[in-house]
Parts: structure tokens; sequence; C-alpha cells
């Protein structure tokens, strides 16, 4: 038990990098609820991390610090804990350490949500300040937040990735892409809904910031559609006149 | 065209102290006058806090587009949970940062990141470490980053390379054995020594 708990020990320094992969960090947070001495170096070491980062400062893109403070006004701050907090109370019986890690990767899980959602807010801002479509930035946040929205993601022929949301009661989905090769002003990439009566346009991709477009909303989706993206001449087309760099059935 | 607003909308809110009355406070009372709300005092949080996450992000991700869309999350976590913040627990900066990290990590471990992450390391590692940007940081950056580099310095170069390797490459510390091709045993111990002697170099309180 001691060699096994002094081997455990030596991880605190990989911890305090996330340098665990997920077997052994489990094991060692279960080691960590009863081992004060593992938590008081581990706080040395999160401090000294920190100093890393700090050593490899880079100013962001300037436009990111005006897209940040927009979107903390459309984003709900969680209230501070009010439950007695088991300060300093490094030992832990184990059947309750154990009962909270479920709630600890429900928290992990919702919190992840909750950013990435917190990144399409960003983007569904940048969108309104650049069209001043309000309208439709709503529409993007009410499928994003829709109970049965699914989310899915596929590489693009030709390099970049292009991300749907899609809820199918609302018939409503969001695309973006990112990092799509860039076009001509001559061109434009064309989403189209392909069901089984042929295909019809869903938009004209919005041209891209940063490598990424800012999310375009598809209206009337249907069950039996699949996404498809082409290059069309600047303005769209009726019809798809090239060949799709990708086409996706909706997420499941 | 689609063309981006400029303009800057205003962020005055009943509650919120001049931004001014912010420049001087620590980190912690920011985080407290931030979980009421404080939107001044959050960009003054910005302020002291974007350089660093999104300069440790774009070192492990590499793609300069998600290291953006990342640190734009960290940032907006910071925001949403600011009242969750324990000083017993670390410093401002150490919580800020070991969200940022993590969140660095779990794209990083997933596999579109990590495809296009190799991509982008060779034109990267051409650029050097930090990149070309290194002229416009702040003085305080430059010296935090001299007293980083002095420190390092100090360490074994196996020591030196497990850290790194394993803080601004992202790799966990099997990945980290495998890379310098020694035992995983040895790289547990050299992250931990090398931390234990930069906390020390760098007189890290905590």
């Amino acid at each position: 038990m001691s060699i096994l708990h002094s081997d455990l020990h030596l991880l605190t320094g990989a911890y305090a990098l996330d340098a665990l992969e997920p077997a052994e960090l489990d094991a060692f947070e279960r080691h960590l609820t009863s081992c004060g001495s593992c938590e008081i170096e581990i706080r040395g070491l999160r401090e000294t991390a920190a100093r890393l980062a700090f050593g490899v400062s880079l100013p962001p893109p300037p436009a990111m610090q005006q897209r940040v403070l927009d979107a903390t006004y459309q984003i709900r701050q969680l209230p501070p804990l009010t439950s007695p907090h088991p300060h300093g109370q490094h030992v832990l019986p184990e059947r309750l350490a154990r009962l909270r890690r479920p709630r600890f990767g429900i928290a992990v899980a919702a919190s992840l949500a909750v950013a990435s959602l917190a990144t399409v807010i960003v983007l569904g801002i940048a969108q309104v300040r650049a069209t001043h479509r309000l309208d439709s930035a709503r529409s993007v946040a009410a499928v994003l937040a829709a109970p049965d929205a699914r989310t899915g993601s596929r590489p693009a022929n030709g390099g970049g990735t292009v991300s749907v949301t899609v809820s199918r009661t609302q018939g409503e989905a969001v695309v973006t892409a990112i990092d799509l090769p860039p076009l001509p002003s001559a061109e434009v990439y064309q989403l189209w809904l392909m069901g089984p009566a042929g295909a019809r346009s869903a938009g004209l991709l919005p041209s891209a910031q940063h490598g990424r477009t800012a999310p375009l909303l598809a209206t009337g989706v249907s069950n039996s559609d699949r996404f498809g993206i082409t290059v069309e001449p600047a303005g769209g087309t009726t019809r798809p006149t090239t060949a799709p760099l990708i086409v996706m059935p909706l997420p499941t | 065209m689609v063309r981006m607003e400029t303009s800057r909308t205003s962020r005055e809110r009943l509650g919120d102290a001049p931004a001014e009355e912010h420049e001087g406070e620590d980190l912690g009372r920011l985080l407290s006058a931030v979980a009421r709300g404080d939107h001044q005092a959050f960009e003054t949080v910005y302020t002291r806090l974007a350089g660093p996450i999104y300069g440790m992000v774009r070192q492990v991700l590499r793609d300069a587009a998600q290291s953006e869309e990342v640190a734009q999350e960290v940032l907006l976590e910071i925001w949403r949970t600011a009242s969750r913040y324990d000083s017993a627990k670390g410093s401002p900066a150490a919580w800020a940062l070991t969200i940022a990290h993590r969140r660095a990590i779990d794209r990083v471990r997933s596999e579109t990141a990590c495809a296009r992450r190799e991509q982008d390391t060779a034109a990267d590692d051409a650029a050097g470490m930090t990149g070309g940007d290194v002229v416009a940081d702040t003085v305080a950056a430059s010296l935090d980053q001299q007293r980083v580099r002095r420190c390092l310095d100090g360490l074994s170069s196996l020591q030196r390379e497990s850290v790194t390797l394993a803080y601004y490459g992202g790799y966990s510390y099997p990945q980290v054995a495998a890379l310098l091709g020694v035992a995983l045993g040895t790289v547990k111990t050299r992250i931990r020594d090398g931390l234990i002697r930069m906390r020390d170099c760098m007189e890290v309180s905590w």
C-alpha cells in the first residue's frame, strides 16, 4: 500500500500539467482525496505552471476583446455555492468520494456544453454586428438551445471542416465552417438541402473571419435531407453546378 | 460584402465601477467584482489574463483560429464561473490558467485537432517558439519570459524537455516518454523534479 502510494505521489507534477491519461487520472484523483500533502504540492506546482503560461504570453487578435466583452452580456453567471464546503477537509470517506465522481463528470460535461454554446454565441454576435439580423441570431440561439439539438462535423474535400447543429422539431439547422479554402471574389460557398425531390438552396456561407464562417441558419430542414456545399458563382445559383465538397446526413 | 462593425457598444451599466477604478486592483478582488456582474472589472481581468491564456493555448494548439476560439471559451468561462473561484485553493491566475490548459488539452486530444496541429507544426516551428509577435509584448510579459527562460535553463535537459513537452506541447506523460525514448517512471519523476525546481527558481509563493 505504501509503495503504491509513494508511487502515486510522484504523479503530482504530471497531474499539475494535465499530463495524466484517463485511467491514471482517475486513480490519482481517488488518491488525492486522502493525500493532504499531495494537494499542497499540487497547489504550488499549478502556480508554477501558470508562470509558464505568462512566459509565452502573446497579444490575442485585437477583435477578440470586443467579441468576448459583448458576449458576457448574453451569458448568465453561476451563483456562488452556498452549501457547506469541505474546506481543509483532506480525508473524504471513500464512499463519499465515489459518490462525488459522477457529479463532477456531469458538471464538466455541462460546462463544456455551455462553453461551446458560448463560442457559437460569440460567433452569432459577430454575425449580428455584421448584418444587423437580430432575428437570425435569435433563431440560431433557439436551434442551439433546442432539447433535440444534435451536432456533427465532417472534413470537407479540399480542406476545412463543416459543423452542423440540427433541431428536427424546429426543422432548422445552424451550419458553420472552419478553414475552407478561400475563394476568389467571384465565387461563394452555397449550402444545399438535398432531399428525395432534389437539391434546394439553404443560403450562402458568410465570408470567413479568421478562417471561420459566421453561423448560417437553414430553415425547412426535413428528416430525409442531407447537407451539401458547392462552389458557385457570386450571388449563388438555383441548382448546384459543381461537385459538392461535402455531403453529410443530419447529425444523430 | 460583409463588413465587421468596429464601433464600440456602450458597456456602461448600472453598478459597474468606472474602469480606471480597477486598474491596480489585485485579481482576487477583481474576480469577486466579476462574480457580482461587474463588466468593467471583467475588462481589467481580460487585459491581465488574455495574453497568457492566448499565448499558452497557441503553444499547445498551434492553429491560430482554434486558439482564438479556445481562448474565448476560457475567458467566457471565467466570466461565468467567477463566483466559484476559491482563494483557499490557489491564486486567481493559477485558477484561470488551469481552466485554459485543460481546455486546450481537451481540444488537442480530439482527433481533428491533432491532424490540423501536425500540419501547422512545421510552419510554426520555423517562426520560433513564441511566434513573430514578441515585439508587441508588454514589458511585464517580457520580464516573465526572461525569468521563465532563465529558470528553464537551470533544469537538466531531460527535466526541461519533459516539462515543456507536457505543458507547452500538450502531451501526456506516457507520450512524452515515447517521444524522448525513456522509461515512464523516469519522465514521471523528471516532470515533478523539474517543476519543483522551477517553482523554487521563480520563487513562486502559494
